[in-house]
C-alpha cells in the first residue's frame, strides 16, 4: 500500500521532469535547425519555477483559476494508467485504454472552462480550434487502437506491453516483437495522431502565435501560466509513453526513455520544417489519408489474426 | 464590487452590436497595435461571426510622427538624416528619392559613379528588404525556422552596409550631389561573395518554404486582386505585377544606373497570395543578377559634387515629383521650393498606402481568422510610409 502512495507521488514528478527535459533539448536542437544556439537544456525548468514562483495578478473568476488545476489533475490520473515501459502500472484492468483515451481529453475540456471564463476571443477561438482538432485525430487514432485491440486480444494497456516483451540485454534485440512491425499501417496512422496530440506543426492551430497570440494561455499569466507549461510537459510525457508502449513494445527503462525521447524529436523536426494547416484542412487531412490508412490497417489485422 | 458591476455594465454594451448582427457567433476580434501577427504599428479591427470575417478596419495612426511638416521646419541638408526615418525596413530609397528630388530643382550633376554607389545600395537593400518579407510571410504561416535562416543572412547585407557607412539600418549615405563617401577598400568582392552566397541560400530556401505543398495549398487562390481590382485600387509595385501588369519604374522610366542595366520584369498571372510571394522570390534572384552587372561596370571618378554652404542654401523656385521603385510599390517625393533655405512642402507618396487600407479592408471581408496576417503579411505593409 505505501508503495502504491510513494509510486502515485512519484510518477508525477518523473513524468514532469521528463516532460521538461525533453522540451529543453527539443528547442536546443530546433535552435540547431535554426542555425541558432539556443537556450541551455534546462533553460524549461527555470522557466516553470519562476512562473510557479509569480503572484497571480488577475482572475475572471472561480472556473478561471480551476480550469488549469482540473486540467492538471486529469494528466496526473491519466499518468497512474500508462505503464513506464515494462514497469507496470499502478492501475491496471481490462479496458483501461478505452478510458486512458476519455482521461486525456480532460485536460483540454479543463482548458476550455477555465479559458471561456476569460471571454478573450483569442482563447476561445483556441478552444474551438483545440476540440475541432481533437475531434479530428481521435477518429482515425482510436481506430489505429482498435486493431491493436483487434490483434492482441486485450484492451489492457499493461497486456499489450506484455505481448510484446522479450528479454532484454543490451547485446540481443528483441524489437521484433514490437506492434509497428505486425501492424505497420496502425502504427504510421497514429504516429500521425500523435503530431496532432502533441499540437506540433502542421497541427498547431491552437496556439497560432500570429493568428491567436497564442490562444488559451494569452490571459493567463504566474502559476496559472506555470500549471499549463507542466499540463504541457504531462502530455508530452503521456503521449509519446503511449506511443512507446503500445507501438514499440515498452521495454526496459534504458530503452523506455530514448523511445519516447525519439517519438518526441521526430515530431519535433516534422514541426521544424512545416508550415502550419488552416483548422479546416486539419480536419479534412485527418478524415481522408489517415482514416483510409486506419481503416486498411483494421482489415490487415482481420487478414493477420486469420 | 461596484467596479464589476461597472464592467458587466460595459459587458452588455458591448454585447449591443450582437443584437444588431442577430448572430450568437458575432464578435470584434482587434489584430494589433500589440499582436504578434501584424506587421508593425498598425491595427485592424475585425468584425467576425464564427470563424468569417464580415467587416475589417484597418486602424493606422499609430506611428504618425509628422515628417512631411517637421521637414518644412528644417533647413535641405538638415532633412538628410531625418528622410531615411520614414520607413523602416528599407529606409535608403528615402535619400536617394530626396537627394534626387534637390539634384533635380538645383540642377547639381550626379557622377557617373556616385550613381553607380547609389543603385548599388537601393538594391542591397532591396535583397534586406525581401528577405525580411520572406521571414515575415513565412512566420505569419507557422514556418518559424525561414525566418531565422533569412534574418540571419539580412544580417551579412546589413554588415556590408555598415563597412560601407558605419550603420546597419539609418544609413544617411546619399546626400544631394552624390554619396558620402567612396566604397571601401575589396567592398565589390565582399558584396561578389555574398551574392553566391544568397544564391545557393535561395535553393535552400526554395527547400524548405516555396516550394513546399503545404505553403502552397494555404496560399494559392486566397487574398485574390485582379488585374481591374489593382489598376482601381492603383496598386504598384511586386502586388501589381504579381496580377499580370509588367509595371516597374526601373523600367519605364529609368533613373540612376538602371538605363545601362539589363533585366527582366518579374510577372505572375494569379494575383493571390502565391503570386506576391513568389514575384519577389523571382525578383530576388533578378535583383543578384543585377548588383553582378553593376560591380562589372562600376566606373571610375569622383562620388560627390559639392554643394552650397549648407547654412545659406537657397534651392531655386519650383516643384518637382521624383519616383522610385521600392520593394513595397512606387515611392514618390513631390518638394516644392519657394526659393528660401527651407524647403515650402514634401509630398512623400507611400507606397503602403494603396494596398495598405482601402485594398486591405476589401481583401480581408469573408476571409478566415487564420488567413488575416497571412495577407496583411503577403501585400507588404509598411505602416510608418501610411502614417509618415
Amino acid at each position: 500500500m505505501n508503495i502504491n502512495i510513494l509510486y502515485a507521488a512519484l510518477a508525477p514528478i518523473v513524468a514532469i521532469l521528463l516532460g521538461l527535459l525533453y522540451i529543453g533539448i527539443g528547442r536546443k536542437i530546433i535552435a540547431r535547425l535554426q542555425r541558432r544556439y539556443g537556450p541551455p537544456f534546462y533553460q524549461q525548468y527555470i522557466d516553470t519555477i519562476k512562473l510557479l514562483a509569480k503572484k497571480t495578478v488577475s482572475s475572471h473568476g472561480v472556473f478561471f483559476s480551476l480550469g488549469p488545476i482540473m486540467g492538471l489533475a486529469g494528466s496526473m490520473v491519466t499518468l497512474l494508467f500508462i505503464p513506464f515501459g515494462s514497469a507496470a502500472p499502478l492501475l491496471s484492468f481490462h479496458g483501461d485504454i478505452i478510458l486512458v483515451m476519455y482521461l486525456v481529453v480532460i485536460a483540454p475540456l479543463g482548458m476550455a472552462l477555465g479559458v471561456g471564463e476569460g471571454s478573450n476571443p483569442n482563447g476561445s477561438i483556441g478552444m474551438a480550434r483545440g476540440l475541432t482538432l481533437m475531434l479530428a485525430y481521435e477518429v482515425p487514432f482510436v481506430l489505429a487502437l482498435f486493431s491493436v485491440v483487434l490483434y492482441t486480444h486485450t484492451t489492457s494497456i499493461a497486456q499489450i506491453v506484455q505481448s510484446q516483451a522479450g528479454e532484454w540485454s543490451l547485446l540481443k534485440f528483441h524489437g521484433f516483437n514490437w506492434l509497428t512491425f505486425a501492424l505497420p499501417i496502425s502504427a504510421i496512422v497514429a504516429d500521425i495522431c500523435l503530431q496532432g496530440m502533441l499540437g506540433e506543426k502542421p497541427f498547431d492551430q491552437v496556439i497560432a502565435p500570429h493568428e491567436i497570440a497564442s490562444g488559451p494561455m494569452v490571459e493567463y499569466g504566474g502559476k496559472y501560466l506555470g500549471m499549463m507549461v507542466i499540463n504541457h510537459a504531462l502530455h508530452i510525457y503521456i503521449e509519446t509513453a503511449l506511443f512507446v508502449d503500445i507501438f514499440l513494445g515498452g521495454g526496459p527503462v534504458w530503452f523506455f526513455i530514448p523511445a519516447t525521447f525519439s517519438v518526441f524529436i521526430l515530431s519535433l523536426i516534422i514541426n521544424g520544417v512545416l508550415p502550419r494547416f488552416r483548422i479546416g484542412q486539419a480536419l479534412k487531412f485527418y478524415w481522408g489519408v489517415p482514416l483510409i490508412l486506419a481503416v486498411i490497417g483494421i482489415i490487415y489485422t482481420m487478414v493477420v489474426i486469420k | 464590487m461596484k467596479q464589476k458591476t461597472e464592467q458587466k455594465k460595459s459587458l452588455n454594451q458591448g454585447g449591443k452590436n450582437m443584437t444588431e448582427e442577430k448572430s450568437i457567433d458575432f464578435f470584434e476580434y482587434f489584430i494589433g497595435p500589440q499582436h504578434p501577427g501584424i506587421t508593425g504599428n498598425f491595427g485592424v479591427i475585425l468584425n467576425a461571426v464564427g470563424d468569417e470575417i464580415i467587416k475589417a478596419q484597418a486602424n493606422p495612426g499609430y506611428l504618425h510622427r509628422a515628417f512631411e511638416k517637421l521637414m518644412e521646419q528644417r533647413m535641405y541638408l538638415q532633412n538628410v538624416p531625418l528622410v531615411c526615418r520614414i520607413c523602416v525596413p528599407e529606409p535608403d530609397v528615402n535619400e536617394a528619392l530626396y537627394s534626387m528630388a534637390i539634384e533635380t530643382l538645383t540642377g547639381i550633376e550626379v557622377p557617373e559613379r556616385a550613381k553607380y554607389i547609389r543603385t548599388i545600395v537601393l538594391e542591397m537593400a532591396r535583397l534586406a528588404a525581401y528577405l525580411f518579407y520572406f521571414g515575415g510571410t513565412a512566420a505569419t504561416l507557422g514556418l518559424y525556422t525561414l525566418p531565422n535562416w533569412s534574418f540571419g543572412d539580412r544580417d551579412y547585407i546589413l554588415d556590408l552596409f555598415e563597412e560601407l557607412t558605419g550603420a546597419r539600418i539609418y544609413h544617411i549615405y546619399m546626400q544631394p550631389g552624390g554619396v558620402r563617401r567612396d566604397l571601401p577598400k575589396d567592398f565589390t568582392k565582399k558584396l561578389y561573395s555574398l551574392l553566391q552566397t544568397l544564391k545557393k541560400r535561395i535553393k535552400e530556401y526554395d527547400g524548405i518554404f516555396f516550394d513546399a505543398a503545404l505553403f502552397k495549398k494555404r496560399t494559392k487562390g486566397v487574398g485574390v486582386i485582379n488585374k481591374d481590382m489593382a489598376i482601381e485600387y492603383s496598386v504598384t509595385g511586386p502586388n501589381l505585377r504579381a496580377s499580370g501588369i509588367a509595371y516597374d519604374i526601373r523600367k519605364d522610366t529609368p533613373y540612376l544606373a538602371y538605363p545601362d542595366i539589363n533585366f527582366n520584369v518579374i510577372t505572375e498571372n494569379e494575383g493571390d497570395f502565391y503570386s506576391r510571394v513568389m514575384v519577389r522570390r523571382r525578383e530576388f534572384e533578378e535583383d543578384i543578377k543585377i548588383l553582378e552587372q553593376l560591380i562589372d561596370k562600376l566606373p571610375s571618378g569622383e562620388v560627390w559634387n559639392r554643394y552650397p554652404m549648407p547654412l545659406n542654401w537657397k534651392v531655386e523656385k519650383g516643384d518637382v515629383y521624383v519616383k522610385v521603385e521600392s520593394t513595397k510599390g512606387e515611392y514618390g517625393y513631390y518638394v516644392v521650393s519657394d526659393g528660401s533655405e527651407k524647403p515650402r512642402r514634401i509630398h512623400v507618396r507611400g507606397p503602403s498606402m494603396t494596398h495598405g487600407i482601402m485594398l486591405l479592408e476589401k481583401l480581408l471581408k469573408g476571409q478566415r481568422i487564420a488567413d488575416i496576417s497571412p495577407i496583411m503579411f503577403s501585400l507588404d505593409i509598411c505602416p510608418p510610409d501610411i502614417d509618415r
